[in-house]
C-alpha cells in the first residue's frame, strides 16, 4: 500500500504540474489572443455603435494605445473588471474618456499588457486614438507607487489633457493580490 | 561508476526537458480545449485574487505628513510649518470661520511655502487677507488663470504675495511668494458655512485629521529626469519629486516631528438655550457666558488625527422648528429659510412600501463583485418589514424578475427569494434598459411609495439613453444606486440617482456591506416629505436653490435659499407626508438679518451649476455662469482664486526663490475610489508547475534507482 501510493506520487504531482502550467500559460495566451479579436472587432464598428469583440463578452473596445518606443500597440476596452483587464487594458469608468480634456485612466495587469511600463521612461511618447479616430500624443511625465488606497495623486487634473495609467507594483512579484500600484502620468504635448 | 553517472546525467537532462515540452503541450492543448469555457466564465483566475485583498493596517498608523526636500547639496531640510489658528463664530444656524495660517521660513534663503488643506465641502470662502509684519493686504477675487498670472508675476517681480486656489470642492492650496529668511507671513482666510442640523442635534465640523497618502521609502525604478514639469500648484504634485528614489521616506513617522500647530476656538452664539455642548474628539475648555452662549476652546494644539466636531442640543421647551435668516444686497432681498417638518410619529404605521432590487449579474461582476452584491442583497431583504413588499430583478443579457408583481415580504416569499439571490452567477452582457423599464413598468399604483434599490457596477456604454428613460418613467418610484467593485462607473450612478430622486452609495470590500447597506436602508424606512414645492407669489424674479427639493428623510431639516425682488410676505411650502398630502404656511416677515446670506445663496448656486455642468460634459457657458457668480460674490470657486499682492518688492532681485511644499492633509472624494486589481495568478501558476515537475521527477528520479 505504501509502495503503491510512492508509485503513484509522481504522476499525481505531473498531473498537478501540467494543470497549474496549463492554466498559467492560458493567462498569458489569453491576454495575447484576445487581443486579435477585439482588433477585428475595431475595425468593423463605427463611430457610434460599440461592438463587443465575442458575442458574450461584457466589453467592448474604446481606445487604442501605441507606445512606440516598446513596440506597444494594444486595445483598450471599457471598465476594469477582472473580465476586461484578462483580456487587454482598461478604460476606468468615471475617469476622461480617451482623448477627450481631463484625466484619462487606464489600468492593466502588471504581467501581461503593462509589463512594460517597468521599462517605460520619462520623456517617452504615448499615443491614444479614440473611437472616431482622433489622436491624442502624451508624453510621460512621472511615476509613482502608491497604495491601491491612495487615489489622490491619480485623481488630480493638473493638466487640461493628462493620461494615467496604471498597474500593480512590484513588476516581478510572485504572487498577486498586493496593495501597491505603479502609475505613470503622461501629459498632452499640446499642454506642456 | 563515472559511466553510470554520466548516463544518469544525461538521462536527466533529456527528461527534464521532454517533460517540460511535453507539460507546455498538454497545457496548452488542456487550454485550448477549455477555451470556450474559460472564455465563459470571465476571468476567475484573474479577479478571484480580489478576494483575499489585505487591507493595509499599518499606513493608518503615519500620523503627520511633514515633508523633506532634498536640498542642493544633498542634505535633507524639514519643509517649513504652517502654524494654524481657527477662530469660528456660530450664530443660530451660521458660522462665520477664520483660519490664519503663519508660514514661517526658518531658513536663510527666501522661499515660496505651499499648503494644500481641506475644508468643509460646503464651506463658501470669500475673504483672503496677507500680514506682512505690521501691514495688511486684502485679496482679490479673480478667474481662475488671471489670478495663477497675478501671482506668478508678483512672485517672479521679488512682490509677497498670496494665492488661494481651489482644488476640489472641500480641497484649497494657499501659496505664499516671497517669505524672507527667519520670517513670517500669515494668511488670513474666512469662510461661511450652514451648521447641520438633525433635529435637536446641531453640529460643526473643522477638518483636521491628517490622513497619510503615501509608502514610505518605495523606490521608483526608473527616474531618469527629462525635464521637471510638476508645478508648485500642488503639493500631491510634489510629494515625491523627481529623484524620488534618492529620498528617504518622504513621510516622517510618531510624534517627534515637530507638527503643524494649530489653535481653535469657537464663539457659539447658539439663539437657544442651551441643554450640552460636546466636542466629540479633542478635549477642549467650555466657558459658559449664559444659556445661549458659550466660548469652547481647543486644549491640545497639536494637529488631530480626526476632524474636530462640536454638537449642542436646545434644552427640549426650546428647540427650533423653524428659521429664517435674510439680507438685502446689491438691490435684491435674499433669505435662507429652514424648516423642521412635522414629527411622523402618527403615521409611521400606515407607510406601506414597495421595494425593487434590481441586480446587475452581467460579467463584469464576475468575482468579489457578485459576491459583494449577493451579500448586499441577503442583507437587503432581512431589512424587510412585514407589511413591506418587494421584488428581485436581475438582468445581464436577458432579465428575470423573480415575482410577477411584488410580494409581501412574509416568510414564504423570502425564503424563495434567498434562494434565487444565492443562485446568482455573473455571466454575459450589460442590458441595463430592459431591466429599468420592467422595474417601472411593475407600478402597481395603489400603494404608496416605490423604491428601486440597484445595484451595479454600471459598466455601461449608452449612458444617456438611460439617464432619459429614468427621467420619463420614474413616476412615484425613486432610484437608489448602490456601486459594488473596485471602480465602478461612479459618474453614472451618481447622475442616475440624481435623475432617479435617490441618492448614490458605494461599497468598496465585502466588509463594508453591512454598514452600507444598513445606512441605506435606515434612510429608505423613514421617508418623511416627499414631492416638495413652493409656492410663492412673485415667481417672476424668483431664484430658488436647489431648484428641485429633494425628499427628507427622518430628522432631515428642509432648508434652501432664495432671491427674489422683493421677497412675499410668505410662501407655501407642500408636499406629502406619506401617502397624504401636507402644506404649511410660512411667514417671511421678520427674521435675523445677516450679512452673508448672499454669499451662502451664492455657494448653493455654484454647487448646482457645477453639477450642471459635470453633466453637460463641461459646457463652456455654464462654466461661464459660475465665474460670474463667483466674482459677483467674492467667491472661491473651481474657476476663480483670490490673490494679494503687497506691492512693494521685498526680496532683492537675483536672489533665488526656492520652493517648498508644506504637506497638509485629507482625505477627499474622488472619481476613483481604488485601484483595480492588475496582476494576474500566471507566474504564481508557473512558478507553482515548474516546482511540481521537479519534485515529481526526483521523486521518480528515486523511485528507479531504488528498483
Amino acid at each position: 500500500m505504501k509502495l503503491a501510493l510512492k508509485n503513484k506520487l509522481p504522476v499525481i504531482l505531473l498531473v498537478l504540474a501540467l494543470w497549474q502550467l496549463g492554466q498559467g500559460s492560458y493567462i498569458y495566451l489569453k491576454a495575447e489572443l484576445a487581443q486579435y479579436l477585439i482588433a477585428a472587432a475595431w475595425q468593423e464598428q463605427d463611430k457610434t455603435t460599440q461592438i463587443k469583440p465575442w458575442p458574450w463578452a461584457d466589453t467592448w473596445p474604446v481606445a487604442r494605445l501605441v507606445v512606440p518606443q516598446h513596440k506597444v500597440d494594444q486595445y483598450v476596452l471599457a471598465g476594469v473588471s477582472g473580465e476586461a483587464l484578462a483580456f487587454g487594458p482598461g478604460h476606468v469608468f468615471s475617469s476622461a474618456a480617451p482623448t477627450i480634456s481631463g484625466n484619462t485612466i487606464i489600468a492593466a495587469h502588471r504581467d501581461t499588457h503593462f509589463s512594460f511600463l517597468n521599462a517605460l521612461k520619462k520623456g517617452e511618447l504615448i499615443t491614444l486614438y479614440n473611437r472616431k479616430g482622433d489622436r491624442r500624443d502624451y508624453i510621460v511625465q512621472d511615476m509613482r507607487v502608491v497604495d491601491k488606497e491612495d487615489v489622490d495623486w491619480i485623481n488630480a487634473e493638473d493638466y487640461q489633457y493628462q493620461l494615467t495609467l496604471a498597474t500593480c507594483y512590484p513588476f516581478d512579484a510572485i504572487q498577486a493580490g498586493g496593495p501597491l500600484r505603479y502609475v505613470v502620468r503622461a501629459v498632452s504635448l499640446a499642454t506642456i | 561508476m563515472s559511466a553510470i553517472r554520466q548516463n544518469l546525467g544525461r538521462h536527466l537532462l533529456t527528461s527534464l526537458f521532454n517533460c517540460v515540452a511535453y507539460a507546455s503541450g498538454v497545457g496548452i492543448a488542456i487550454s485550448f480545449g477549455l477555451m470556450s469555457l474559460v472564455f465563459m466564465s470571465g476571468s476567475a483566475q484573474a479577479s478571484e485574487d480580489d478576494i483575499a485583498l489585505p487591507v493595509v493596517e499599518d499606513l493608518s498608523d503615519l500620523q503627520s505628513g511633514q515633508l523633506v526636500f532634498r536640498s542642493t547639496n544633498g542634505h535633507y531640510l524639514t519643509s517649513p510649518s504652517v502654524d494654524t489658528d481657527v477662530v469660528i463664530d456660530i450664530s443660530g444656524l451660521l458660522a462665520r470661520v477664520t483660519v490664519s495660517q503663519s508660514f514661517l521660513n526658518p531658513t536663510t534663503q527666501w522661499h515660496e511655502g505651499i499648503y494644500v488643506f481641506p475644508l468643509p465641502e460646503t464651506a463658501a470662502v470669500d475673504h483672503l487677507r496677507m500680514k506682512v509684519g505690521e501691514r495688511i493686504i486684502e485679496g482679490e477675487i479673480k478667474p481662475k488663470q488671471v489670478a495663477r498670472a497675478i501671482y506668478e508675476k508678483a512672485k517672479s517681480a521679488g512682490k509677497q504675495s498670496s494665492l488661494i486656489e481651489q482644488q476640489r470642492p472641500n480641497m484649497f492650496t494657499s501659496s505664499v511668494a516671497n517669505i524672507a529668511p527667519g520670517d513670517k507671513i500669515t494668511v488670513i482666510i474666512e469662510y461661511q458655512q450652514v451648521i447641520s442640523q438633525t433635529k435637536n442635534d446641531f453640529s460643526l465640523r473643522f477638518p483636521m485629521a491628517i490622513t497619510p497618502r503615501y509608502i514610505p521609502g518605495e523606490e521608483i525604478i526608473n527616474n531618469d529626469e527629462v525635464q521637471q514639469f510638476n508645478g508648485n500648484g500642488w503639493a500631491v504634485d510634489t510629494d515625491q519629486v523627481p529623484d524620488a528614489s534618492h529620498i528617504t521616506p518622504p513621510v516622517l513617522l510618531g510624534n517627534d516631528s515637530k507638527t503643524n500647530l494649530t489653535t481653535l476656538k469657537v464663539n457659539l452664539a447658539a439663539g437657544f438655550q442651551l441643554a450640552k455642548v460636546d466636542s466629540l474628539y479633542h478635549p477642549v475648555d467650555q466657558v459658559t457666558l449664559d444659556n445661549d452662549n458659550r466660548q469652547i476652546t481647543l486644549i491640545n494644539s497639536q494637529a488631530g488625527v480626526r476632524d474636530f466636531e462640536l454638537v449642542w442640543q436646545a434644552k427640549a421647551s426650546s428647540t427650533p422648528q423653524a428659521a429664517l435668516f435674510k439680507q438685502h444686497f446689491k438691490g435684491k432681498d435674499y433669505a435662507l429659510v429652514m424648516l423642521n417638518p412635522p414629527s411622523q410619529h402618527s403615521i409611521k404605521q400606515s407607510i406601506a412600501r414597495e421595494l425593487v432590487f434590481v441586480i446587475d449579474t452581467s460579467g463584469s461582476m464576475d468575482g468579489t463583485s457578485i459576491k459583494q452584491a449577493r451579500k448586499a442583497l441577503q442583507y437587503g431583504i432581512k431589512q424587510l418589514r412585514r407589511q413591506d413588499s418587494f421584488n428581485i430583478i436581475r438582468f445581464s443579457d436577458d432579465s428575470k424578475s423573480l415575482f410577477d408583481q411584488a410580494q409581501l415580504a412574509n416568510h414564504d416569499n423570502l425564503d424563495i427569494a434567498r434562494d434565487f439571490v444565492n443562485a446568482l452567477t455573473a455571466d454575459g452582457g450589460t442590458e441595463m434598459a430592459p431591466a429599468l423599464k420592467l422595474a417601472f413598468k411593475q407600478n402597481n399604483e395603489s400603494k404608496g411609495l416605490r423604491q428601486i434599490v440597484f445595484l451595479t457596477d454600471g459598466s455601461i456604454g449608452n449612458e444617456d439613453e438611460l439617464f432619459k428613460l429614468i427621467e420619463q418613467n420614474l413616476a412615484d418610484s425613486r432610484l437608489f444606486t448602490v456601486g459594488i467593485g473596485s471602480a465602478p462607473n461612479s459618474h453614472f450612478m451618481n447622475r442616475a440617482a440624481k435623475y432617479g430622486r435617490g441618492s448614490y452609495s458605494y461599497i468598496g470590500n465585502e466588509s463594508e456591506v453591512k454598514q452600507k447597506i444598513q445606512a441605506l436602508f435606515n434612510k429608505l424606512t423613514h421617508p418623511v416629505l416627499t414631492d416638495i414645492t413652493l409656492n410663492i407669489s412673485c415667481e417672476d424674479s424668483l431664484e430658488q436653490w436647489p431648484q428641485s427639493i429633494p425628499d427628507l428623510y427622518q430628522d432631515e431639516p428642509l432648508m434652501f435659499v432664495l432671491r427674489a425682488d422683493p421677497l412675499p410676505k410668505q410662501m407655501i411650502i407642500s408636499g406629502h407626508f406619506g401617502t397624504r398630502p401636507w402644506q404649511t404656511t410660512m411667514q417671511l416677515k421678520g427674521g435675523k438679518q445677516s450679512e452673508v446670506v448672499s454669499v451662502l445663496w451664492a455657494r448653493r448656486k455654484i454647487e448646482a451649476l457645477m453639477d450642471r455642468y459635470r453633466l453637460q460634459n463641461k459646457d463652456d457657458v455654464i462654466k461661464q455662469q459660475i465665474v460670474e457668480v463667483a466674482l459677483n460674490h467674492h467667491l472661491v470657486s473651481k474657476f476663480t482664486s483670490l490673490v494679494a499682492i503687497d506691492k512693494t518688492p521685498a526680496k532683492p532681485l537675483g536672489e533665488a526663490l526656492s520652493s517648498k511644499i508644506i504637506a497638509g492633509d485629507l482625505a477627499a472624494g474622488s472619481n476613483l475610489e481604488r485601484l483595480p486589481q492588475t496582476a494576474t495568478s500566471a507566474s504564481f501558476q508557473l512558478l507553482l508547475a515548474a516546482l511540481l515537475l521537479l519534485s515529481s521527477f526526483l521523486l521518480r528520479l528515486m523511485q528507479t534507482e531504488q528498483v
